[in-house]
């Protein structure tokens, strides 16, 4: 099965009566197996709301999404724990690390939540931090590493359990730019060499020229949609900074 | 405007610190009841001790007093930390550091008085409780009433206004020292785990045990306990309650740093990194908290054990309505009988003598082997020490020992309801207390009783409740058939009375008052025929005994010791509670990312809910386990103690369970309501 992810005029309203906002308005695309696709769109364009839909962390006011066979707005708020538990990876700004924990631990952690036995815990882990480039700092704990680093660690902890879809919000949106450059390298990297299907919203267009495709949003719709194909990154990302360009970039927000 | 500001801020505190203002309110109401039981009127007038139970009281008073404030100070600086950002607003919009501590100290000052408010209506309802149970403990009726005495209010006032006092004392010096960067920087800073020498420290724990199990070995096995050996193992208690901690902490992370086999298994990795990251920061309190809990245990134990001494022993103290001692043998009681008659209707009367015959056997076969009595009377061979029998001077015995005719020992238990006994000619019995004789066994081969001039054969031991604290001998009397008796010198004259009612208060003083010669005692020690036997921890020694007067002051002394005792461990382990629970709470909204992200990670609501219960469950079990082990070595020491001293038959480990049932009640209700909290917020930050 090629297409791993259908949406299908997914909704999302919010508030009631005459004060109802639409966050997303009948969005619909496919994410193909393997795919590094980008959204893009001003603060406010619903890009963060979709991946929410899409990360099951939020749910949708109509429409369909399926992960394969599974239509995951049909499935209860436990289905939905497991949903995420065996399928998805998340990889946020904030980095989300468990504070009390090592780099190792944080990693190690999703896999022991997953009933994952112990060789294999160990191996995965070390894997990953090896492809990483975090092995010299797995014992230490988070406030005691770079920005870049707990991010790399986020991404390790995202892949650990083999998931369908890696879902990035804004990864590069608290790092230096040399840590963003290297993050977004190792994507790239976990992309063609893990094959992982990734799903990254962003609103920095340097960050988006690394994805294979890139949908814009705005105000809550698709509007635009660009393909990597054989380009040059640098190209692409010419091509994204006029698509910006003609939306009014960043702007947008404040009108 | 900073009136309004105060009201609101306090307004929302008292949402998020609820627990800290129902522990306050809880407190007050305790003091105010307790404070009842002083300033009452019927309860002054009831008693001629009165004044005991306010020394016990105005004791207990101080240490809850001391321990309030604590919580005080410790909440105020909890709140001040958690609120530092605010603070640093104030400052940052040109509020003077001197404004900002009068607004925080008249925040704190109105919540207090929110909380003193509700309690004060808490406590006439807890008052009322507490009179009936204090009534019904004498027992007397009791007609719900309010005590509204207006000392009471104000000592309750004073109490708390002292403890709000002692705990702001130092708060505005922490507004002087602080800066606008370190405030905005205290709420963010988080547990910052340093782990250093964690290997070395890990012997902590191990090491705590062991002292703990040395210490219990020691309690039960080491006999000759002296201040050094007393000072020596109160430190090392200390030390291993403080220290420990820390040791659990440092073992946790080698355990995980070692990546045991546990680590790997669901979310025990997440638990143990939790739950060994607080304790090390919180390794202070929690020592302070486990020291709470045990004096709350111990306090609670030791009440059970009287008031099961109240319940079951008191009655037996005191066999006859009225027991007069005199230490003339010849005395007919005249004056006493002519009293009685007065004042009683006498159902019978009955005057006779103890006697004596110049032995010493009995007493020094008791001096020289009860345990109760120490080894004073020993000679290193085993033998009894008689130089020391003979100077003694305790009173525990006469100087002879005691003798009673049978016909007067038949009489006697028939006053009692009991059956008359039979005796031969050449044959004696013994009347001793069954405490006594549980300790001593049958001794009677190592006795040559005589008789008239002839040995005499025993014939058994009887061990109702006899009145034997000086008045039917001193824990013991030999009954002897009447010829032989007569051979023997009278010794000193009692008076046994069986009244129809009950005595009229005040009986027994105006018994006493007839013989206004004050050093009866001391003639009564020169004459040698004073004893109080070897009761211990709770003696009843007096020439006068009328039981009804007795009992209603007995049970107020043993009240005023239990009643202190549960006071304080009651406020000791609210305040524990409240700072574990307000701990957690806050936690809950501070940290509330790590459930979200464990969310993130797949885990179910079910799974966090549990996952939150048992962390809770470690937090809060951890320094209760720590109190049950110490609390309960030192209990079942003492309860055995008590039984062995005073005769109560319970096993001593009894009292502890009933305490910690108590103890579990209350930890239970604080659990149930932080777990529901901290569900609560972990929940709202899923949405």
């Amino acid at each position: 099965m090629q297409d791993t992810i259908r949406i299908c005029d997914i909704e999302k309203y919010y508030g009631n009566g005459a004060h109802v906002t639409k966050a997303v308005d009948r969005v619909s695309f496919t994410v193909n197996q393997g795919e590094f696709i980008g959204v893009m769109g001003a603060s406010g364009s619903g890009k963060t709301t979709l991946l929410n839909m899409l990360s099951t962390i939020d749910t949708v006011t109509a429409g369909h999404i399926f992960y394969g066979d599974i239509d995951i707005t049909e499935l209860s708020e436990e289905q939905l724990s497991d949903f995420r538990k065996d399928n998805l990876g998340f990889v946020f700004q904030e980095y989300n690390l468990l504070d009390t924990l090592t780099l190792e631990e944080n990693i190690m952690l999703v896999m022991t939540l997953h009933g994952r036995k112990r060789e294999e815990i160990e191996k995965r882990c070390s894997e990953l931090m090896r492809l990483l480039g975090i092995e010299e700092v797995r014992n230490q704990f988070p406030y005691q590493v770079s920005g870049g680093q707990k991010q790399r660690c986020a991404c390790a902890r995202a892949l650990a359990n083999h998931p369908k879809l890696l879902l990035a919000d804004e990864p590069t949106g608290a790092l230096d730019s040399k840590s963003a450059q290297t993050l977004l390298e190792t994507f790239t990297s976990m992309n063609e060499r893990l094959a992982a299907t990734i799903f990254m919203v962003t609103h920095d267009a340097f960050s988006a020229s690394y994805c294979k495709r890139i949908l814009f949003l705005k105000d809550g719709k698709i509007f635009h949609e660009l393909i990597r194909g054989s380009k040059e990154r640098r190209e692409f990302l010419n091509e994204i900074l006029d698509v910006l360009s003609l939306t009014g970039g960043e702007r947008s927000d404040d009108e | 405007m900073m009136n309004k500001l105060a009201f609101r801020n306090v307004r929302r505190s008292a949402k998020d610190y609820l627990i800290y203002f129902m522990t306050m309110a809880v407190v007050t109401a305790l003091m105010f009841s307790f404070n009842t039981l002083l300033f009452s009127e019927d309860v002054q007038n009831l008693f001629q001790v009165a004044g005991v139970m306010a020394a016990m009281v105005g004791i207990a008073t101080f240490f809850v007093v001391l321990i309030v404030a604590w919580l005080i100070n410790y909440m105020v600086r909890f709140i001040l930390q958690k609120r530092s950002r605010e603070f640093s607003i104030y400052l940052l919009v040109g509020m003077k550091k001197r404004e900002i501590a009068r607004l925080y100290i008249r925040e704190n000052l109105l919540l207090g008085a929110g909380a003193f408010g509700a309690g004060m209506g808490l406590g006439a309802l807890l008052q009322q409780i507490l009179l009936s149970v204090f009534y019904s403990m004498v027992q007397m009726d009791y007609h719900l009433r309010l005590e509204f005495n207006s000392y009471c209010v104000l000592m309750t006032a004073a109490c708390y206004g002292g403890c709000y006092l002692l705990a702001l004392f130092r708060c505005r010096r922490r507004f002087r020292k602080m800066n606008i960067h370190d405030l905005m920087a205290s709420e963010k800073r988080n547990e910052e785990i340093r782990e250093s020498h964690e290997k070395t420290r890990r012997m902590l724990l191990p090491l705590s045990i062991l002292f703990l199990l040395i210490f219990g070995i020691f309690l039960f096995c080491w006999k000759d306990w002296n201040t050094g050996v007393l000072l020596f193992f109160l430190t090392g208690l200390v030390l291993s309650i403080y220290l420990c901690y820390m040791g659990i902490s440092a073992w946790i992370f080698c355990y995980v740093k070692d990546k045991k086999s546990g680590v790997y298994r669901g979310d025990v990795l997440f638990l143990l990194r939790q739950f060994s990251s607080k304790v090390k920061t919180m390794s202070f309190t929690m020592g302070t908290l486990t020291a709470l809990f045990t004096l709350a245990l111990l306090g609670s134990s030791v009440a059970f054990m009287f008031n099961h001494f109240q319940n079951q022993m008191l009655n037996s103290k005191f066999p006859f309505d009225v027991q007069l001692y005199s230490e003339q043998a010849d005395d007919d009681f005249q004056r006493e009988i002519q009293l009685l008659k007065k004042e009683t209707k006498v159902k019978e009367l009955y005057t006779y003598s103890i006697y004596e015959n110049g032995t010493r056997q009995v007493n020094a076969w008791l001096y020289s082997h009860l345990k109760a009595l120490g080894g004073d009377y020993h000679k290193a061979d085993g033998t009894p020490d008689w130089e020391g029998i003979e100077q003694t001077v305790d009173s525990v015995y006469c100087e002879y020992d005691t003798y009673m005719k049978l016909s007067d020992y038949n009489r006697l238990r028939q006053m009692l309801g009991l059956s008359k006994i039979e005796l031969e000619e050449n044959q004696y019995a013994i009347h001793l207390k069954e405490r006594v004789l549980k300790e001593t066994g049958d001794f009677s081969k190592s006795l040559n009783i005589k008789g008239n001039g002839r040995a005499l054969s025993f014939a058994g031991y009887h061990t109702e409740s006899f009145s034997q604290d000086g008045h039917n001998g001193g824990d013991y009397v030999i009954v002897v058939p009447d010829a032989a008796a007569e051979a023997m010198r009278p010794y000193y004259a009692e008076l046994a009375a069986d009244i129809k009612g009950e005595a009229p208060q005040g009986l027994q003083d105006r018994l006493d008052s007839l013989d206004p010669d004050e050093d009866e005692d001391e003639e009564g020690e020169d004459l040698g025929n004073f004893c109080c036997g070897s009761d211990s921890i709770l003696v009843f020694s007096a020439d006068n005994l009328v039981r009804d007067n007795l009992i209603l002051e007995s049970k107020y002394m043993l009240c005023s010791i239990i009643f202190p005792l549960f006071y304080v461990g009651l406020v000791f382990l609210c305040v524990a509670l409240t700072v574990l629970s307000v701990q957690q709470l806050s936690d809950s909204a501070k940290y509330g990312f790590r459930y979200r992200v464990l969310s993130r990670m797949g885990c179910s609501r079910q799974k966090i809910s549990r996952m939150i219960l048992k962390q809770l469950l470690g937090y809060y079990m951890c320094p209760a386990l720590m109190a049950l082990t110490i609390s309960g070595i030192i209990s079942v020491y003492t309860g055995g103690r008590f039984n062995f001293y005073t005769g109560v038959s319970a096993p001593g480990a009894v009292y502890f369970l009933l305490s910690a049932a108590l103890f579990f009640g209350i930890y239970a209700a604080y659990f149930i309501l932080t777990y529901v909290g901290f569900k609560r917020n972990v929940f709202s930050t899923l949405q």
